[in-house]
């Protein structure tokens, strides 16, 4: 856009001149912005990550900072047992929490596209969305309080209204916990597009299956599930993503404890940095994890395909 | 658009099978008590603590946790007295407000250009660039924020306006560019081509005929891009200090410095929640529009 306005006290026809190079060379001008801001943002900290894994960069020990290590970091991050701890937590939370929420959000929007009336359907809409409007922050304190044993309003609803006993949620079932109160949050996520997926099959379809006599269950198997598979393939790799990202939510309700049970590798490494301020440790971890979700998100892509999502 | 794929046989006659116990009708009215008794149900879980958190927020200190709940009180505003008397948190609260606000409005002028080109023009290997740039979200918020909180110090970026506002941008790109892709892909590309034949050109085609076509997208993807920015917590824990500090980390602070000022605490809470909640509720149109990602468009 600046070249039109650089040009402005310009003589006429360099301004036009500007206005051809300008329309001309309108793709590069358009991508320009978005591959520096890529490049900064991609391969900038991936090399500096590297080049930090492989150097000695403790703020508490400045004598050897910056001194070549060679891959005593990553020796650390292979075996100090936090970090393959860490790797396990991250793997089980990832996997329980996509599971939950893919079931949770599939069932949901198959249930709210059948609601006849335009006006609940809208409701049902709005209110299923809402938890995904909630800061992580936020969504920590009203579940540390809710699942208080003490002062909770959960374990006195369980103990005055159920026969089971309240189990002291953060403390005693720390991890599951945790998958729920993300499950809480981000079911929203998966609902609103397979909502959208869900009313994108065509009708005819549905209809024609049902004619055949085909119940209930051999209609989404073998007919909704097939048409919708890139939008279930696009939402569960979005939020597969996010999952390994999840940091806000964890750290604020637990902080990765009790002890070391809920230490996703994303906390683990911010300990490594910010608590024991060894940048380097932190560095290789955060290289590894990274490594290991760009090879499965590849996998993923290449075993499904991206044929029918994108092209 | 609605496909009503579950229990309804309707008039399209679904071979009567004399097995069934239940007339056809009887069926139906059973199938739909059981689908809003189930999606209530979900509507009670999404609900309560919503609920419990905002009436938390209006009891007087006292009542606030006490057990049994009073489930009818006299609401008080207040804890949201003494939140305004927090002069920290007003402060922090209009400084995200700010930060996030510019993050969206620049995110949208890098990333909305690049998927409008994505989507018309052949580039090379463009599969790799779409990846490419989903990668950025794979990068975790720690491990990019190592190299910046670095980079930051050095250039005098730390604790700044304008280092939060370019780190929101780098969350939302690559979310920019993949919807907005989808979007542009559903837009036929005759509009542009009819506009091009009346002499416009390659720009005024864009700004004028595909923009106001991607409306419904740009909306979306602002306010998506707007929540993810400003439910961030880690980038204002390790990038920010004082000048630059985020309504999050405010929060956040609270929990560990006021564990026992619970209603403070959930008025907080609810301040933050608030405004996101407002913008989900009056647009929730569009966000399952733009969340879909193009999938409805393309049909």
């Amino acid at each position: 856009m600046s070249t039109l306005t650089e040009t402005k006290t310009a003589t006429t026809s360099n301004l036009a001149r500007a206005k051809e190079l300008w329309n001309e060379y309108l793709p590069y001008w358009f991508m320009t912005p978005m591959v520096l801001v890529m490049l900064l943002i991609t391969v900038f900290p991936g090399v500096y990550d590297l080049y930090l894994s492989l150097v000695h960069y403790e703020l508490t020990n400045p004598a050897t900072m910056g001194t070549f290590a060679g891959l005593s970091n990553f020796r650390a991050a292979f075996t100090s047992a936090g970090a393959l701890h860490s790797f396990g937590v991250t793997l089980a939370f990832v996997g329980g929490s996509l599971a939950l929420e893919t079931a949770f959000g599939f069932v949901l929007a198959a249930l709210v596209t059948g609601v006849k009336s335009d006006r609940m359907q809208a409701f049902y809409r709005v209110a299923f969305i809402l938890p995904m409007a909630v800061a992580p922050v936020s969504l920590a304190t009203i579940f540390r309080i809710m699942l208080n044993s003490e002062v909770g309003v959960v374990p006195y609803l369980i103990a005055t209204y159920t026969p089971f006993v309240a189990p002291n949620f953060l403390s005693d079932l720390p991890l599951l916990t945790i998958i729920l109160v993300d499950t809480w949050n981000w079911t929203p996520f998966m609902f609103i597009i397979f909502y959208a997926g869900l009313s994108s099959v065509p009708d005819t379809l549905v209809e024609a299956a049902k004619v055949d006599g085909a119940p209930l269950w051999r209609r989404y198997v073998h007919v909704v599930v097939p048409y919708m598979k890139p939008v279930l393939f696009v939402a569960i790799l979005i939020r597969l993503i996010d999952l390994f990202r999840t940091f806000g939510l964890v750290f604020s309700l637990t902080r990765g404890g009790p002890g070391t049970a809920t230490q996703l590798v994303s906390i683990n490494i911010f300990e490594q940095g910010f608590k024991f301020v060894d940048l380097g440790v932190a560095s290789a971890i955060a290289i590894v994890y990274l490594v290991g979700i760009v090879a499965l998100c590849n996998v993923l892509i290449a075993k499904v395909g991206f044929d029918g999502v994108w092209d | 658009m609605k496909t009503d794929v579950d229990a309804n046989p309707g008039a399209s006659g679904e071979p009567t099978r004399p097995s069934r116990r239940f007339s056809k009708d009887t069926r139906n009215r059973l199938a739909a008590v059981g689908r809003h008794a189930a999606l209530l149900l979900w509507t009670v879980v999404v609900l309560f603590p919503l609920y419990w958190i905002v009436s938390m927020s209006l009891k007087p200190p006292r009542e606030a946790i006490s057990l049994p709940p009073d489930w009818v009180f006299l609401p008080t505003v207040f804890n949201y007295l003494r939140l305004v008397q927090e002069s920290s948190f007003i402060a922090a609260f209009a400084n995200s407000l700010f930060m996030v606000t510019a993050s969206v409005i620049l995110v949208l002028l890098i990333g909305v250009p690049a998927a409008y080109v994505l989507s018309r023009y052949d580039i090379p290997k463009q599969r790799d660039v779409l990846v490419w740039i989903l990668s950025s979200r794979m990068l975790p918020p720690i491990a990019v924020v190592i190299p910046f909180f670095v980079i930051f110090r050095s250039l005098n970026l730390y604790d700044t306006r304008i280092g939060m506002i370019f780190m929101y941008v780098t969350i939302n790109i690559s979310l920019v560019v993949w919807v907005m892709k989808a979007f542009f892909d559903g837009i036929p590309e005759a509009l542009e081509e009819a506009a091009r034949v009346d002499g416009a050109t390659r720009f005024q085609g864009f700004r004028k005929v595909v923009l106001p076509a991607a409306k419904p997208g740009i909306f979306s993807v602002a306010i998506i891009s707007f929540i993810f920015a400003w439910i961030e917590l880690l980038f204002g824990l390790v990038l920010t200090n004082n000048r630059a500090v985020t309504v999050s980390m405010q929060v956040y602070q609270f929990i560990g410095v006021r564990q026992i000022e619970w209603g403070l605490l959930a008025a907080a809470s609810t301040a933050v929640i608030l405004p996101v909640l407002v913008f989900v509720v009056a647009v929730n149109k569009y966000l399952a529009a733009g969340l879909s990602f193009g999938v409805v468009i393309k049909e």
